[in-house]
């Protein structure tokens, strides 16, 4: 035996002493055992319970007995004991380790195992159930944890499938309206949100980094508009602030209420009560917020656990993945821009290959404007307005909108507002100052500041015109127009390389304008210059009936040096020429005119015909005339029918007698102002028999561009043959519609002369 | 496929030609809650015990969380019964939250039933306004995790054992808290079906004879209560037990069953 005995202490029988021990009083095991002791009446009320308990409890025994034992339980542990404990204590006798939290004196909670047993009368009444209880803090803890733990685990497999289906949506997204569909349709789910919204900064107008910054949404569901609305003005200048103070969920309260009325309002209008702002970001750069809203949860027709009130993202967890999503948010962003820009690059390529294709077939001015603003509205712009100087002003021979259904607003545009625009307008700007102007935003009291009055401001607005570039078209120094072209809201500011795709355009329309406008002011020239120097009708003849027909060729520009002259000489004869100035341009038509005059003054000695043109040879140097010309030189005596003709280089006339035609022989000598050759002209001699008509003509009449002369004479000679009239006037018309269609390449002289019968 | 009768675990004994009267227990345990009133109906009715599914020996695999995420669903599940076993006026008995199932059946099916008995009913637990139901939204809150720390001795190594072997219900008796063992999901989700749902509205349209059954000091279902369900239902008979608690016919079987009969009796 040792000097110590199993309890320590020394110097007495250890055996004794254990035994001793082991005689322990009840009282005291019931008392102070290591787990608290109740005794109840079937319905609970404690009828004995031990110190443990009363110590544990921070309650005395005296306030214990008599209380119902579930009445010392918590909420929650009350219900259980109802529906479980007691009801499995009768069924069954007895339970085992029932979790239960003990409500202490002062309010805290110990968690408690209860094991429990019924004592029964034989007939199987119950007379008192025993309880223990033990402690079970640690343990209840630590089974707490366990469940976090796992259900953690679980709600974070649910984030990163969410986080997961995000990001292959993403990836396969390749614009920015793409990406704003798929966040926002994720997201709302993935938070249970009743809707969703992105909204992305914009630019300021100024491109100030101070300014206040815009936002637009790009896509929303769910969000009612008046919210959006609110949202916007509440932004203003502190989205910057919002944003950088990241994942915020805001609850509709008296705060919000009392600072943010509007956004309130919609809320409570919509029957929303929380909110939550998301910063969409990349490499730190703040591309916009995305915004989820929230009701109370209708939690499938049941009632929700959350109070009223309760902001709706509060899990560390859930802020967490808002804070991902808005990044994955902010780099996909990021790259649809990217691909965007790529993809307008090639579209700016693909439209200046087609507008130089276009001006370089261009014909008509006005038609080719029509035609680029058309090309610009498909690849580079929601509108295209062209304005043109003219002699009559500035014009606006073309206003296009992209979408059909707002081409009203641009032909409203072109109709109403052309002249009465403002200085401040850009178009006028860029026209007045000759430089490009580009607001890259118009924000809209811009708008309201440049438009000429209420309707028109109207009209922009319509158009949701947030863009625009100005180009002046400007060629060998004169301003001869604007292209302007917009962008509404959807598409975005313009950029620099869509200003620089708008300059090319510019100068290569105002080169094609400068070339149309030239050629069409020579084509006019030339018609007036001609039409001036042609006598509009034949003078009334003694004894004969004339007619002519001056027809100017009606595409191409090209005009003619054609002319024709009829004259009665003081002695009753009458001399008459139809002639025709080589080329067709204002050169040909000035040359025919002095030629003309030239002619005229010979007549007064009245040569033959003959001696006409080699006079007319002769002094052709002098004269100092710039093109070579054929010509019928002729003289008829209406009296006798004495008929002489001389041709330079020209087409043999026709006679017409009783219905049959035949070109007359006359032999044609050198084009006036042909190389020198000796011999002198011949003339044609003969008479017009009464009731025969003559025809002098050039040759636009019988040749086209479809058929060879010698076709074209055969036609004539038929038509003329058919024509089965000898009135000059009928004559003419007839010719005129059998032999010519409704374009013309090139000028036509007709002249009918009829010695009556 | 299990029959609807295996589904719920129907047992029927009692009087074939006598009128049927259907127990439905509540939420927490099984049919075993009627052991000491059902044997005083076998003498003259014929007595239809069931387990709604996902509680006692039900068929576990045929729970639905979708079915089953409102009251509607298990009620439906009694109109499959009784129809199965070709029922009518029959005396439908529901303690707790079945006396609310109750109400649901009656109303999608009408003509099946004679007599409606609600036993503690509470049509909405939450307090709301003016209106007591007895407990606040934290409370509740805390029922669930309470629930979560009793799963009863439940592991998923027991359920085959359990559900396997119907045919032999003694292995089942061994196990510890036996007649209120669930799957914990189950019964997590039974206790927001039970303590969420609001059956108000569903209340003052009941034209069927109609006994509140109300308890003294019950702490799920306050007297308050009782008496709104009883003005509710027009009509409706409210009969105050003397017997404590939530589960009078556990704790005062007698009592119970002569407050059921003096209502059929009329």
């Amino acid at each position: 035996v040792s000097a110590t005995d199993p309890i320590g202490n020394p110097g007495q029988d250890p055996r004794a002493q254990l035994g001793r021990l082991l005689e322990e009083d009840p009282a005291d095991l019931y008392e102070n055992a290591p787990m608290g002791y109740l005794s109840t009446l079937p319905d609970g009320r404690i009828v004995k319970v031990n110190r443990t308990f009363c110590a544990w409890t921070g309650r005395p025994a005296g306030e214990l007995i008599g209380t119902r034992f579930q009445d010392l339980l918590s909420v929650g542990g009350r219900v259980f004991h109802e529906t479980h404990l007691a009801p499995l204590l009768r069924m069954q006798g007895a339970v085992r380790e029932i979790a239960l939290d003990v409500v202490r004196i002062d309010g805290s909670l110990l968690p408690c195992l209860v094991n429990a047993v019924e004592v029964r009368d034989e007939g199987g009444a119950p007379l008192l159930v025993r309880a223990t209880l033990f402690d079970a803090t640690a343990r209840r803890r630590y089974e707490r944890e366990l469940l976090a733990a796992q259900r953690a685990a679980q709600e974070s497999e649910e984030r990163s499938r969410a986080v997961q289906n995000v990001v292959s949506d993403l990836a396969a997204a390749t614009s920015v309206e793409g990406v704003a569909t798929v966040i926002v349709e994720r997201s709302r789910l993935a938070l249970h949100a009743a809707g969703a919204a992105l909204v992305l900064v914009e630019e300021s107008a100024t491109g100030e980094a101070d300014a206040v910054p815009g936002l637009r949404p790009v896509r929303a569901e769910g969000l009612p508009d008046a919210l959006l609305k609110a949202l916007r003005v509440a932004a203003g200048g502190q989205l910057a602030l919002e944003l950088a103070q990241g994942v915020r969920a805001l609850p509709l309260d008296e705060r919000m209420r009392s600072r943010q009325p509007a956004v309130a309002a919609a809320m409570d209008e919509a029957g929303l009560t929380g909110l939550v702002t998301v910063p969409v970001s990349a490499d730190g750069r703040r591309l916009g917020a995305l915004i989820l809203v929230f009701r109370p949860s209708t939690n499938g027709g049941l009632i929700s656990l959350d109070e009223p009130g309760t902001p709706a993202v509060t899990a560390p967890a859930d802020i967490d993945l808002l804070w991902t999503l808005g990044r994955q948010a902010g780099q996909a962003l990021e790259r649809a821009r990217l691909h965007e820009e790529t993809a307008r690059q090639a579209e700016r390529a693909a439209f200046l290959l087609e507008a130089a294709r276009l001006l370089a077939g261009a014909a008509d001015v006005s038609e080719t404007v029509e035609r680029l603003a058309e090309l610009a509205v498909e690849r580079l712009a929601d509108l295209c307005v062209i304005d043109l100087v003219t002699e009559e002003g500035l014009t606006r021979p073309a206003a296009r909108h992209r979408d059909p259904q707002l081409q009203h607003l641009a032909d409203e545009l072109r109709e109403r507002h052309l002249t009465a625009r403002r200085e401040s307008h850009p178009s006028v700007q860029a026209l007045r100052e000759g430089r490009t102007q580009w607001l890259r935003r118009v924000p809209p009291d811009l708008l309201d500041s440049i438009a000429a009055d209420e309707r028109h401001a109207e009209a922009a607005k319509g158009m949701d015109l947030a863009s625009i570039v100005a180009v002046p078209l400007i060629a060998d120094g004169r301003r001869l127009g604007v292209v302007t072209i917009c962008a509404d809201r959807q598409r975005g500011a313009f950029t620099e390389a869509d200003v620089e795709v708008a300059e090319q355009l510019g100068l290569q329309v105002a080169l094609v304008v400068a070339k149309a406008q030239r050629y069409e002011l020579d084509v006019r020239t030339s018609h007036t210059l001609q039409a001036n120097l042609l006598p509009p009708n034949p003078p009334a003849l003694a004894g004969l009936s004339t007619a002519v027909r001056y027809l100017a060729a009606t595409y191409g520009v090209e005009v003619g040096g054609d002319f024709y002259d009829v004259v009665q000489l003081p002695d009753g004869q009458v001399a008459f020429a139809v002639g025709d100035v080589v080329g067709h341009d204002i050169t040909a038509a000035a040359t025919m005119g002095q030629l003309h005059s030239v002619y005229r003054a010979l007549l007064v000695d009245r040569p033959a015909p003959s001696a006409m043109i080699d006079r007319l040879q002769a002094s052709w140097s002098l004269l100092g005339l710039q093109r070579m010309a054929t010509a019928l030189f002729a003289t008829l005596d209406p009296a006798t029918g004495q008929l002489r003709i001389a041709s330079a280089g020209h087409l043999q006339p026709l006679l017409i007698t009783a219905g049959q035609a035949e070109f007359l022989p006359v032999t044609p000598s050198r084009m006036l102002g042909a190389p020198q050759s000796p011999a002198p002209a011949h003339e044609w001699a003969g008479v017009l028999p009464a009731g025969s008509t003559l025809v002098l003509y050039t040759d636009g009449l019988v040749e086209s561009r479809s058929a060879d002369i010698d076709e074209g004479l055969a036609h004539l000679l038929a038509a003329a043959s058919a024509a089965g009239t000898s009135d000059p006037d009928e004559l003419c018309d007839r010719l005129l519609s059998e032999l010519t269609g409704a374009h013309r390449a090139d000028d036509i002289a007709l002249l009918a002369l009829t010695r009556p019968a | 496929v299990a029959t609807v009768l295996e589904r719920n675990c129907v047992g029927v004994t009692g009087v074939p030609d006598a009128r049927p009267i259907v127990f439905v227990h509540g939420f927490g345990c099984d049919q075993a809650m009627w052991r000491f009133v059902a044997p005083d109906f076998e003498v003259d009715h014929r007595v239809v015990l069931l387990d709604l599914v996902g509680a006692g020996n039900s068929d576990l695999s045929a729970y639905d969380p979708e079915k089953y995420s409102s009251l509607r669903g298990y009620a439906a599940d009694i109109v499959e019964i009784c129809r199965e076993l070709e029922l009518s006026d029959v005396v439908l008995v529901g303690h707790s939250v079945s006396a609310m199932i109750g109400v649901l059946a009656w109303q999608q099916a009408p003509e099946l039933f004679g007599a409606l008995v609600m036993v503690g009913p509470n049509p909405r637990y939450i307090d709301d306004g003016d209106y007591v139901g007895g407990f606040s939204r934290s409370d509740i809150a805390g029922l669930l995790d309470a629930l979560d720390a009793n799963h009863l001795g439940w592991s998923t190594q027991m359920a085959p054992v359990i559900m396997g072997n119907p045919e032999h219900p003694e292995l089942a008796e061994e196990l510890t808290n036996s007649f209120c063992r669930t799957d914990p999901d189950i019964a997590r989700q039974f206790a927001r079906v039970t303590f969420l749902s609001d059956n108000r509205a569903d209340l003052p349209g009941v034209t069927i004879p109609t006994l509140v059954l109300q308890c003294s000091a019950d702490a799920i279902a306050p007297e308050v209560v009782g008496r709104f369900v009883h003005e509710s239902i027009p009509g409706s008979r409210f009969t105050l037990l003397a017997a404590t608690g939530h589960v009078p016919h556990l704790s005062a079987p007698e009592e119970t069953t002569a407050a059921i009969r003096a209502f059929l009796t009329g």
